[in-house]
Parts: structure tokens; C-alpha cells; sequence
């Protein structure tokens, strides 16, 4: 067998190794991309439940969330709460470092989150609820 | 309102991860290169060293410019599409380059450069198009028109398409021809998601008893979506596209079975699928023509048979590991074996200097991408994107194991292009369409911000 025999094979077969190669290095980004989410359920950052509510949106119905999400009267809200004590831009969700956070953007009748009146970014944990004029809306961790 | 500023221009996100996997498509790509210069000139070679260049290129240009545009989507599609590129390239460089001559301008190009040619803008609209689609409402509000715009483009090649192989299937377009049933193919999976999943209530709740524990969907809530389908297998058929007419029908039932998660509904439309293509098979002599020959090639070794007979024999000549890139393919009588082997049977010439191995890893190429897609459906945010990101995904895996088997005598052979492999412009772009709405679909929003330095704490007295 000559040299030149011999380096096509080796070539040959490098080529055929690199590309398990790369097989085994997607199989394992695949396979941590898979035991991150497990570990992490929160396929969505969150989102709200409805579990009270005067008007729309209607009682059980669930939206996912977006790290920033709006809540309000306004059609171009995320979460549209249509509620006579709802203003139109009424309060924002968003999600910083591995929270949410809910502000109130000068709503005329204010946001309560587990009863309480919100000032500034209130942090708000997964269980908590959030109360628009007669709208109970609940946060929780979001399924993949 | 915190006081973020507005993103003027989007902060640019690293991904090492895509960045690791393309240095090693790099380097099997290189690999590959050098083993079919050194076979072929007989000393240490790289073949074609411009065109494998400007594809690496091309592929690092996408990738600097996901990173620049700091949308965080998938990491691992672009990579994977790259390397199955790669070794179509390998292939178009390999095979003669007089099977595809066109004139662009002045120059005259061969196969390669061809190839090479519709890679490079396939991935230009894969960047593109994973870049600039932020939203799928324009998919998802005009569903219907895009329907309406693909039965069209069907029509149009019924008109003023030009007969090849005894298939109406491409349009001439000044110096390109076309087959509209690659973009279709795109379309249907777009109105059967938005279809699909605006009456998923209704496909999982209205059901119609029948017997026993036997409950089968009102036909009514169907109709939009049978109508589709049968306009467009309908048109296929008549333009004997076999190949896009079994690629719809199994991505149609793929999605449904997504969507309405029945099993009876899926098997049905298998034993539908199989009498109509009795039906066609009686009608059709082209339909029975193909299945004499998938049964029993041997019948007609010299004509019908011809192809299939040789694609088998290569497969048989590369054995476990292949006899090595540039050293398969011996011509008879100065013609290639498989005349059609750079469209519809590269996966032979793949099986003949790559082996059972290299084939492997090709299938794994698109098993890659089939999973890929699945995960982007199971993190959507709504069910319209879901079976988006899974019928994209499934047209590409799909239409991968239907020429596969074809190939290799599992399934009757039908005329659909590898996807990615195959020497066709359209089959590229469109490829690259797909694959860039898949990346788009899977992005995963922007970075969360760091947490406020000084939150009020609930129930807490400000001091």
C-alpha cells in the first residue's frame, strides 16, 4: 500500500469522523437544550390566569406572557382588561433578571397586587395576584 | 415607565454555541474537500478551494449578522443546514460539471458553480428572513390569500409550464426555470397551521358518534381544509408531481394529527391516501409505470428499471464506509449511471463514496432538523406558531424520507429534490425560506434586563 493509498484513506475517514463528530456535538446541545427546560419549566416567563373578572377577558382563560407585557383597556394591550375601572394603558409586567415586576402607569383607579396598592416596580413572585378594578389576575410559571 | 432607553439599535448577542458547530462544519467540509482533491489529482489537494471558500463565507456571514441583529434564536439549525449544503456542494463539485450548464451574462456556468450560486442566496434569505420576521399575524390574517396565491402559481405552470420528463412542472422565468410546487408546498403548510389552529376547539370537541368508543370529526368543520388539499393534490396529480402530491398529503396529516391529537382521524386518512392512489394507479398509466418498476425493476434492466437498478448498485459498491469521494460513479460507456443523479438520486452517488456511514449521518442531518422544529413548536407561545414551526420542520424531514426511500427502493421513486443536497434553485430557496422562518419562530424574545439596583418591597414603609 502506498503513501498516497494510504493518505486518501486517512482523509476518507476523517471526514466520515467529522461528521459524527458534529452528530454527537448537536445530540449534545439537543440534550442539554432538553434538560435545561425541564429544569426550568417556564417554557414562557409566566402568565396570567383570570380568575375574576367584570367584563372580558373571561373568567379561566390564560395568556402567556412576554418579558414586557401591558395590561390595559387599550386593544393594543398584551393583556386587554376590559373593566370599567380599567384606564387605557393601566400597568406593565415585565420580567428583569429572574423575576416579574409590575408597575402601575398612572392608572386613574391604581393596581393592588395580593390587595396591596402598587408604587414603583413591585416585585411579584409565581401564586401572586393582581387586581385591576374588578379583574383578578393570577401569575403563575408558564408551561412549555 | 422605568427608564429604559429605546433600542435604537439592538445590543448584538454572542452564540458560541452555533459558532463551535459551524468550526466543525468548517473543518469536515475541508476534510471533504481535501479527500476529493487528493483522489482525484493524486497528490495532497483541496478541490474547488474558491467555492468551498465562499460558502464558508457565506455561512459565517449569517452568523455574524444573527449576532449583530441580537435576536436570540435557535443555534443549532444554521449549522446543521450548513453541513448538509456543504456536502451537496461536495457532491455538485464531484459530479461532471456539463450535466447543468446555463448562460448568466457573459460567463457560462457549470453544475458547481451553479450550486454554489443558489446556496450562497439561499442563505441570504435564510439570514434575511430570520431576521426581519418579527411577527407571524401576516402569515396567520391572510391565510386564505396565500392559498388563493399558491393555487395560482400551480395554475400558472399548468398554463405556461414546460414538459419535462414527462411532468409539467417548471416555469420559465427569463433564464430561470421554476417549479412553483416547491414555494406551494410552504404556502399549504401556512394555511393548514392558521387553519389548523383556529378551529382546534372545535376539531377536539365536536365530534360525531359513531360507534362504540369510535367518534369520527363533522365533515363540515373539515371542508375548508379538504378543499385545499384537494385542490392542490388534484393539480399535482394532473401534472404528475407524485412526489409533492404524497410530500402534501403526509405534512397535511402530520399537522392534523398536531392539531386534533386523533388517531383514528390519521389512520383513516392513510386508507383514503391508499385508495386514491389505487385509483390513480388505475387511471394513470404513468402512476402504474412506476410501481411495475418499483416492484420488480429487474423487468425492464435497460429502460424504466435503469435508474433504480444503478442507484441500487451503488448503494451496494459503497458498502460500510464508501469507496471515498471522487472514487465512486464509474461511468458505462462514457455516460453516467444515473442520469438524473444530481436532482433525484444524490443520496446513491451520497451512498456509493460515503458508504452506509455517510449516509447515516445525512439522515441524521435532517433527524437534527425534524427534532429542532418539534422543540420550536413545544416552546411556541400559541398554537398558529406551533404548527408552523412543526409543519416547516416535518415538509423538510418528510420530503427527505420520501426520495430517501425512493432511492433506495422502499417506496416507489418519485421525482422531489433532497433537500439542501439537490442540485435546483428553487428546491434551495425555498429550503432557505423554510429554514429561516423556522429560526425566526424560534426566537426566544429579548434578554430580560438586570433586576432594579433598589425595588420597594411589598407591605414596607418607604424610609
Amino acid at each position: 500500500m502506498d503513501s498516497l493509498t494510504l493518505t486518501v484513506w486517512v482523509i476518507r475517514l476523517a471526514f466520515l469522523a467529522a461528521l459524527y463528530l458534529f452528530l454527537a456535538l448537536v445530540a449534545r446541545a439537543l440534550l442539554r437544550d432538553i434538560r435545561a427546560a425541564s429544569r426550568d419549566p417556564a417554557g414562557a416567563l409566566g402568565r396570567l390566569v383570570v380568575i375574576a373578572s367584570a367584563n372580558f377577558p373571561t373568567v379561566g382563560s390564560v395568556f402567556l406572557l412576554d418579558a414586557v407585557t401591558t395590561l390595559g383597556r387599550d386593544l393594543g394591550s398584551g393583556v386587554v382588561v376590559d373593566d370599567a375601572f380599567a384606564s387605557a394603558r393601566h400597568a406593565i409586567l415585565t420580567f428583569r433578571g429572574r423575576g416579574w415586576y409590575v408597575e402601575d402607569l398612572a392608572s386613574t383607579n391604581g393596581t393592588l397586587v395580593n390587595g396591596d396598592r402598587v408604587t414603583g416596580a413591585t416585585p411579584m413572585g409565581f401564586g401572586d395576584e393582581l387586581q385591576i378594578g374588578a379583574t383578578r389576575l393570577r401569575l403563575e410559571r408558564g408551561i412549555a | 415607565m422605568t427608564g429604559s432607553a429605546l433600542p435604537g439599535f439592538p445590543r448584538p448577542v454572542p452564540r458560541w454555541r452555533e459558532l463551535g458547530l459551524l468550526a466543525v462544519v468548517a473543518g469536515a467540509l475541508l476534510l471533504g474537500g481535501l479527500s476529493l482533491g487528493t483522489t482525484r489529482t493524486g497528490r495532497l489537494a483541496l478541490a474547488h478551494p474558491a467555492g468551498l471558500a465562499t460558502y464558508l463565507g457565506a455561512l459565517a456571514a449569517v452568523h455574524v449578522a444573527l449576532v449583530l441583529a441580537g435576536r436570540r434564536v435557535d443555534e443549532v439549525l444554521l449549522p446543521t443546514v450548513g453541513m448538509l449544503g456543504g456536502i451537496g456542494l461536495l457532491l455538485a463539485e464531484r459530479l461532471p460539471q456539463d450535466l447543468v450548464v446555463q448562460r448568466v451574462g457573459s460567463a457560462t456556468l457549470g453544475l458547481a458553480s451553479l450550486q454554489l450560486l443558489w446556496l450562497v442566496l439561499a442563505l441570504a434569505i435564510a439570514g434575511l428572513v430570520a431576521i426581519a420576521v418579527r411577527s407571524d399575524r401576516w402569515l396567520r390574517l391572510y391565510k386564505y390569500s396565500w392559498a388563493a396565491l399558491g393555487l395560482g402559481l400551480l395554475l400558472l405552470t399548468f398554463v405556461f409550464g414546460r414538459e419535462v420528463n414527462g411532468s409539467i412542472l417548471t416555469l420559465d422565468l427569463g433564464p430561470v426555470s421554476w417549479q412553483p410546487s416547491e414555494l406551494l408546498k410552504v404556502i399549504l403548510v401556512i394555511f393548514f397551521a392558521g387553519y389548523l389552529a383556529e378551529n382546534r376547539v372545535l376539531l377536539a370537541d365536536a365530534r360525531v358518534h359513531v360507534a362504540g368508543r369510535l367518534t369520527l370529526l363533522p365533515a363540515p368543520y373539515l371542508l375548508p381544509a379538504a378543499l385545499m388539499l384537494a385542490l392542490a393534490l388534484g393539480i399535482v396529480v394532473i401534472q404528475r408531481d407524485l412526489g409533492a402530491a404524497l410530500l402534501f398529503f403526509s405534512v397535511f396529516l402530520c399537522l392534523f394529527y398536531l392539531a386534533s391529537g386523533s388517531k383514528v382521524d390519521v389512520l383513516l386518512g392513510i386508507a383514503l391516501f391508499l385508495l386514491g392512489f389505487a385509483v390513480l394507479a388505475l387511471v394513470f398509466a404513468t402512476v402504474r409505470e412506476r410501481v411495475a418498476t418499483w416492484l420488480d425493476p429487474w423487468a425492464d434492466p435497460l429502460g424504466t428499471g435503469y435508474q433504480t437498478i444503478q442507484a441500487l448498485h451503488a448503494f451496494a459498491r459503497g458498502g460500510l464506509l464508501g469507496t471515498g469521494l471522487g472514487a465512486g460513479l464509474p461511468a458505462v460507456a462514457g455516460q453516467l449511471p444515473i442520469p438524473a443523479v444530481h436532482t433525484d438520486f444524490p443520496l446513491a452517488a451520497l451512498g456509493e463514496e460515503l458508504g452506509m456511514t455517510g449516509v447515516v449521518a445525512i439522515l441524521g442531518c435532517y433527524l437534527v432538523i425534524v427534532s429542532r422544529g418539534l422543540r420550536i413548536a413545544a416552546g411556541a407561545a400559541d398554537d398558529v406558531r406551533a404548527l408552523l414551526a412543526a409543519g416547516l420542520a416535518l415538509v423538510i424531514g418528510v420530503q427527505a424520507v420520501i426520495i430517501a426511500a425512493g432511492n433506495l427502493k422502499l417506496i416507489p421513486l418519485t421525482g422531489i429534490t433532497l433537500p439542501f443536497i439537490s442540485y435546483g434553485g428553487s428546491s434551495l430557496l425555498v429550503n432557505g425560506l423554510v429554514v429561516g422562518l423556522l429560526l425566526a419562530f424560534s426566537d426566544r424574545g429579548p434578554v430580560p434586563p438586570a433586576a432594579p439596583r433598589r425595588a420597594h418591597r411589598l407591605g414596607r414603609k418607604k424610609a
